[in-house]
């Protein structure tokens, strides 16, 4: 499909920074970061209207190498961050990144409630099933028969988080898995996710080619979701709890309120003065 | 050979616009690696994937010069008409390895060459446009001396022969 030429004010690579990535060679994070960078000239949002927020870990290195407002922050409270930045700046299109261990871990208990709060930002979830930056360790999203981290010889023995489930549970209104094999389609679900008024959670299936080789082999494994999205919390959650976890496309996109705090002070500097006037 | 080709190119403008995509991201992606490669303490193959870079921008100015005279229609980055995830010539991210030899990269681009001339050729095999038909055979054509090129420089570096760099500190160490 072609449309007629708008005049693109910054083209993708316009949108990178001047730092080299230092993720291993063949990491699936590249190609986020490419969907990054055409999702933003496609929309042709200025760079200082955007923020790039993150925790910690491979993928959180995001905010670094593109050239937009970033905040590398605290392991697991990329959302709360994110959360203070937009109830302030509601102007301003903001990004989330990290990981599985960042998001689904640490992070958590932030990543519910972020849901819940339903504010207008984009969450992107680079998922490798494993704790990269620290050297292979099992994450919340890691298989639980997986044995080849000494910190679990025996597998973790624990099933594994669902991201998707948990999110649609907890109130999020856009739901969408993509793969960074196919950064095409990448590209559009990360444009419809910015362009989604509320929160929306895109949760890509991201290889780690140093700690989890056996991961080049999921794009034969991936495939699309047989049925189209819906609005149904309901027909969702059905849809995500019979799925192998490799389908791929927007799943549930629901247009609920947004919460955003009145952007007004609750007090003045006279009230206060007057408050401590001794 | 792969079938490149989703759906037909209509016209001249939109064949373009694919071509040019194909050349620039190539190149970016070439670039990319080449930064990687000297992150990851691999000058030779980081030099090797700079030069790839250089030649794909001018195979990519030899486009935009042939596309100067046209208004190019924009293409959204998931509309264009190759069946595969990226533009056919561009190297996928994951076949790479900070470990990788010059031959191994020279045969990442050889294998991306050739997927680039077979997409021209696909193009103009079906192309119901006589312009883009021509276009696309010519760029074929070139394209098939950038593979003839690669082979010749593959023999030349004598492959077989040749090691990958060794880590004395690999990063895949347990824990």
């Amino acid at each position: 499909m072609t449309a007629p030429a708008p005049t693109l004010a910054l083209k993708a690579k316009d949108y990178k920074s001047d730092i080299k990535p230092i993720w291993c060679p063949g990491c699936g994070h590249f190609a986020v970061l490419s969907a990054a960078t055409k999702a933003l000239a496609h929309l042709g949002l200025p760079k200082e209207q955007v923020a790039l927020i993150s925790g910690i870990g491979c993928s959180s290195r995001l905010p670094a190498y593109i050239d937009s407002y970033g905040f590398h922050g605290v392991h697991g409270r990329a959302l709360a961050v994110a959360a203070g930045l937009k109830a302030a700046r509601p102007d301003l299109t903001v990004l989330v990144a990290g990981g599985d261990g960042d998001g689904f871990s640490i992070g958590g208990n932030h990543f519910l409630h972020a849901c819940r709060r339903n504010m207008d930002m984009t969450y992107i979830v680079m998922d490798n099933e494993v704790y990269g930056m620290t050297k292979g360790q099992a994450s919340p999203t890691t298989a639980p028969e997986w044995t080849h981290s000494k910190m679990t010889p025996h597998g973790t023995g624990m099933r594994r988080f669902q991201p998707a489930a948990m999110a649609l549970a907890a109130g999020a209104t856009w739901i969408a898995r993509g793969f960074s094999g196919d950064p095409s389609d990448l590209t559009r679900l990360l444009v419809e996710a910015i362009q989604h008024p509320g929160f929306a959670l895109l949760h890509v299936l991201s290889p780690c080619q140093t700690f989890r080789p056996e991961q080049r082999d999921w794009k034969r494994q991936v495939h699309a979701f047989a049925d189209s999205p819906t609005n149904d919390p309901v027909e969702a959650a059905q849809r995500i709890h019979g799925d192998d976890g490799m389908s791929l496309g927007l799943i549930y996109s629901q247009h609920l309120p947004v919460w955003q705090p009145l952007n007004e002070p609750a007090t003045t500097v006279a009230t206060l003065e007057e408050e401590f006037r001794v | 050979m792969t079938d490149l080709l989703a759906k037909n190119i209509e016209s001249i403008t939109e064949f373009l616009a694919h071509a040019l995509e194909l050349e620039v991201e190539s190149a970016e992606r070439y670039r990319e690696l080449a930064d990687n490669m000297q992150v990851h303490n691999n000058p030779e193959v980081a030099e090797l994937f700079l030069r790839l870079a250089r030649y794909g921008d001018a195979h990519a100015a030899e486009v935009q010069q042939r596309a100067a005279a046209f208004e190019l229609p924009y293409i959204s980055p998931w509309d264009f008409k190759w069946s595969c995830p990226e533009a056919p010539e561009v190297p996928c991210m994951e076949d790479a390895h900070y470990l990788m030899n010059k031959c191994q990269a020279l045969e990442l681009a050889l294998h991306n060459e050739i997927r680039g001339r077979d997409f021209y050729s696909q193009v103009a095999a079906s192309s119901p446009d006589p312009a883009v038909q021509e276009a696309a055979a010519e760029m074929a054509a070139e394209e098939d001396t950038h593979v003839a090129m690669l082979r010749e420089w593959v023999a030349r570096e004598a492959c077989e022969a040749e090691k990958c760099p060794s880590d004395l500190d690999p990063p895949n160490m347990p824990e």
